[in-house]
């Protein structure tokens, strides 16, 4: 033994240093070969001249593409709004006693989430050759007032109609399952409490199931803004059919896309930043640092537990 | 109120659930300013019995009587009408609930919790609801935490606004389900010294609990309950030290 300790050479006190860290070679060899791809993806960007970025520069605050933008985030703002509002119906409809409610709930949201959105598009927009006039007055009685359909489906309302309807049956089961998290123990302290049923759906239950929809709302909405590209087939001069229409001029065709899809991006970005701060808010009420908010939009998705990882 | 008249009269309470029975025929009655302790083993139908008497569960059969008249229906004329959800809640008011699980409004402050219903449903006034709610705080030893959430307080704490929250209904009767069972053992002591303090003013309480030293102290009336039937009651002091069933008797050596 005290031979043995004599050969090798003294090894340090092992409480005064600190072990060489685990090395990860793979991250290395993988990070390397995706930056090479990587720059070979940009070296293409930059080189290729049938992307013409000058072209891009020009378009990216044209009058015509700005005024597509508009449009663009209205149509996502109002799309959004009347679906989370018939959306809430619709749940509360679900989840009502009355059979009569909760088929009628169900029967719509079937449907809805069924159809394609860009069928339905097509759809409202010919309205007028299925109901030729609309008129408003007690059913079997006298009649109050009447329109013509083409003159109330212009190319926005049938956008609109499309969107927001498929938007509330998305909407009202988002919102029920966030109705349904909340405890049972929260209505019963409300119901000792003499609360009645529409006090506390409004004053506990929404609240917190609000809560808990915000997430899935916040994804909505970017897809809301993704679909609403579908409204070019109705003509609708949004942000993606303005570049379309000056590309079917110029024949400028990828250098116009591109600048659809720089302004996709961007408020696609600005929304989930939105959602971010949002949320955060309704977590714990304290203001956020802006740093945290962005490192949070590189982690989210990656393992799941944004929420974990975005609080301090 | 008559002080020693029946405030809470329950005649042949019964309830299943789906085939197992959990109540089978219960009388008792509760007298104003009295605090009576429910006890038993778990599954003896203890809380089922709390919850059937401000019909957060609806008894099958039997009725249960407030100041004489009864809870969940009414009756017109000759006949005997179910009370909608809105009546029942105006009866509901009068009977406090503590819930195991506290089941504080996690979006609002405490001070938010105690006078959200004074304001909701009594229709008081903002001010003064708060005057009151400080007052209430005061008496749970929690006035400096009007403004913290739930998530911010221990369970005892959360407990105590849970107690405050009810009694700013000013109920003529408070229930207690299990109020000490979620918390960890050093926060009961906290609870109990609250309850032991309404208990002192008078309030008149119904507590399901498995605290035996604070039912022996401080019951003025202590219930048995075992498979759904009081297996009997009486004088705490009595009941405890000289059970009469040899349920109670095997129950009271494995607790005691």
């Amino acid at each position: 033994m005290a031979q043995n300790l004599k050969t090798l050479p003294e090894r340090p006190d092992i409480h005064t240093i600190q072990p060489v860290p685990e090395r990860h070679p793979s991250r290395w060899i993988g990070g390397v070969v995706l930056l090479v791809i990587v720059f070979l993806f940009v070296r293409l960007l930059v080189t290729n001249e049938n992307l013409h970025w000058d072209v891009v520069s020009r378009y990216m605050f044209s009058p015509e593409i700005l005024a597509g933008l508009g449009r663009t985030l209205l149509l996502t703002f109002i799309a959004m709004v009347l679906g989370l509002a018939i959306g809430v119906v619709l749940a509360i409809m679900r989840l009502s006693q009355n059979p009569v409610f909760q088929m009628a709930s169900w029967v719509w949201i079937w449907f809805f989430r069924g159809v394609p959105p860009l069928v339905q598009l097509i759809f409202w927009y010919n309205l007028a050759l299925l109901i030729p006039t609309v008129s408003l007055g007690i059913p079997f009685g006298p009649q109050l007032w009447s329109a013509s359909m083409n003159a109330l489906i212009t190319p926005f309302s049938a956008a609109v109609l499309g969107l927001a309807l498929t938007e509330s049956a998305y909407a009202a089961e988002m919102i029920r399952a966030g109705i349904q998290a909340v405890s049972t123990g929260q209505t019963e302290a409300a119901a000792t409490l003499g609360m009645s049923k529409a006090q506390t759906l409004r004053r506990i239950v929404l609240p917190q199931a609000l809560k808990i929809v915000v997430p899935p709302i916040g994804n909505d909405t970017i897809s809301m803004l993704k679909f609403t590209s579908l409204v070019s087939v109705l003509a609708l001069p949004d942000l993606l059919y303005s570049a379309q229409m000056i590309y079917s001029r110029t024949y400028e065709t990828i250098p116009l896309l591109i600048v659809a899809t720089i302004w996709y991006l961007v408020l696609s970005t600005i929304l989930t930043l939105v959602e971010h701060y949002i949320e955060h808010r309704m977590n714990d009420g304290r203001p956020l640092q802006v740093t945290l908010i962005l490192a949070s939009l590189f982690r989210t998705g990656f393992w799941g537990a944004r929420r974990a990882e975005v609080s301090p | 109120m008559n002080v020693g008249m029946p405030l809470l009269n329950v005649e042949r309470l019964t309830k299943s659930f789906g085939t197992h029975r959990v109540l089978t025929c219960i009388d008792m009655s509760v007298r104003a300013g009295d605090v009576t302790c429910i006890v038993g083993p778990s599954g003896s139908g203890k809380s089922t019995l709390l919850r059937c008497l401000n019909h957060l569960e609806v008894p099958d059969s039997g009725v249960v009587f407030l100041d004489g008249a009864p809870i969940g229906v009414r009756w017109r004329g000759q006949t005997l009408h179910r009370m909608s959800f809105n009546e029942l809640a105006a009866q509901r008011q009068r009977m406090g609930m503590v819930f195991q699980s506290f089941n504080l409004f996690p979006h609002k402050t405490a001070l938010e919790n105690i006078i959200e219903a004074p304001i909701v449903v009594q229709r008081h006034k903002r001010s003064e609801a708060i005057e009151e709610a400080m007052v209430l705080l005061d008496k749970v030893g929690l006035r400096e935490r009007a403004h913290y959430y739930p998530k911010q307080l221990s369970g005892g704490q959360q407990q105590r606004v849970a107690i405050a929250r009810s009694l700013a209904m000013r109920p003529a009767v408070m229930l207690f389900d299990e109020p000490t069972s979620a918390l960890d053992p050093e926060l009961v002591g906290e609870v109990l010294a609250v309850m032991r303090q309404l208990a002192e003013e008078g309030m008149t309480m119904v507590v399901v609990t498995h605290e035996m030293a604070f039912a022996r102290d401080v019951a003025d009336h202590l219930i048995f309950m075992d498979g759904g039937v009081i297996v009997e009651g009486g004088p705490p002091r009595e009941v405890l030290s000289n059970p009469q069933h040899a349920r109670t008797k095997s129950f009271l050596a494995r607790v005691l």
